[in-house]
């Protein structure tokens, strides 16, 4: 690590001379043209309420974006997704229409929808581990699952 | 967390070099202190890591409602890993490489669905000004802001390649090599002489530009 410092800042030396000026030119442009959105700093400090202890997290294992091939011609396929967290496991789908799933093994359960901090939806999975909304969630979303005294939450995706 | 850690009085005396050192050296401890529910810690982490967070997302050429999705998306993936992050001191790079990867994700889905709106066809220069662009113009810095203008343009139009990986490197404070390797997925050694050349480029542009 201090060895690759060392290397940069050598590099450093050589940009300096060479087009740091520029750069940094190019970092005031940009802190002027592209700065970050304030908005957008105050939701990520708000995101530490998504800090959560109790959960177990379900990590994503598939997700048809990026494991599964396309199918010509189709344009508006469901996004399967699924997360696991040990003997758990979760089998998502989200089309425009909305937001279908299965909890596995089978078992009733209660679910929210998250949507940011302090945004949820409940559901609630049937018997059969079957759950489902009618509207597919805008943006980032997790889901929050409670069965007996087990707390899943999966990952954080865009849908 | 399972390397060593970083003792509590080193980051003290630290002096500001680049690569945003004191953060960097900071951040294995403020990311310790967040697990154990320090909210100034984590804001600490935000302030610091966010602008790199956002210059690897707007490198990615996505549309803004894409743009801001992806960021809010990074942020609520790291709160929930935060215990869970193996090099906590490495949590810049984390954050990097997670946003490269939801900017991949974006690509795809439009590619799939056959969006229309181009990224590439925006000109940010000359659309909707900033509340900061304006300020410019009624200061009477006219110059200043067309200089401004200028070098955004021709940086906007330097090729692909050039132009991401410049928009990392001129996040603030600057990444370290490590952090822009992780946000752009190419090998530490290699981004000194493209950075040179990219900054040449630049430059070479500007000056044609000057003398047309």
């Amino acid at each position: 690590m201090n060895d690759d410092d060392a290397f940069d800042e050598e590099f450093d030396e050589l940009v300096d001379f060479e087009g740091g000026a520029l750069e940094e030119e190019l970092r005031q442009a940009a802190g002027v043209l592209d700065p970050l959105p304030p908005a957008l700093l105050q939701v990520a400090i708000d995101a530490y309420a998504l800090h959560d202890l109790d959960a177990r997290v379900a990590e994503l294992t598939f997700d048809s974006l990026v494991d599964a091939i396309p199918v010509r011609g189709v344009t508006d396929a469901p996004r399967m997704l699924t997360f696991s967290a040990g003997e758990v496991m979760l089998d998502v789908e989200v089309t425009a229409r909305g937001l279908m799933g299965q909890v596995l093994p089978p078992q009733p359960a209660r679910i929210e929808v998250l949507g940011g901090p302090g945004s949820t939806v409940p559901l609630t999975a049937d018997d059969m581990g079957r759950f489902s909304a009618d509207t597919a969630p805008s943006g980032p979303f997790a889901l929050r699952l409670h069965t007996g005294e087990d707390v899943v939450v999966t990952e954080w995706l865009r849908a | 967390m399972r390397t060593g850690a970083v003792p509590s009085t080193a980051y003290h005396d630290v002096p500001y070099t680049r690569g945003g050192t004191v953060e960097r050296s900071e951040v294995g401890a403020l990311v310790r202190s967040a697990v154990d529910g320090d909210a100034a810690a984590w804001k600490a982490i935000v302030e610091g890591l966010g602008p790199l967070v956002w210059s690897v997302v707007r490198a990615h050429r996505l549309s803004d409602a894409d743009a801001h999705e992806v960021y809010q998306t990074v942020w609520f993936r790291f709160a929930q890993h935060l215990g869970r992050i193996r090099e906590p001191e490495k949590a810049a790079s984390w954050l990097a490489s997670t946003a490269r990867h939801e900017c991949l994700k974006v690509h795809r889905n439009a590619r799939r669905l056959m969006l229309t709106d181009d990224p590439q066809l925006l000109d940010r220069v000359s659309e909707d000004d900033t509340p900061e662009q304006s300020l410019l113009e009624t200061e009477a810095a006219r110059e200043q802001s067309e200089r401004v203008r200028r070098l955004w343009q021709e940086f906007e139009e330097l090729g692909e390649r050039c132009r991401q990986l410049l928009r990392v490197l001129i996040a603030s404070p600057p990444p370290s090599y490590q952090e822009v390797s992780a946000a752009l997925d190419i090998a530490v050694g290699s981004i000194g002489p493209l950075r040179q050349r990219c900054l040449r480029r630049l430059r070479a542009r500007l000056e044609a530009r000057g003398a047309a």
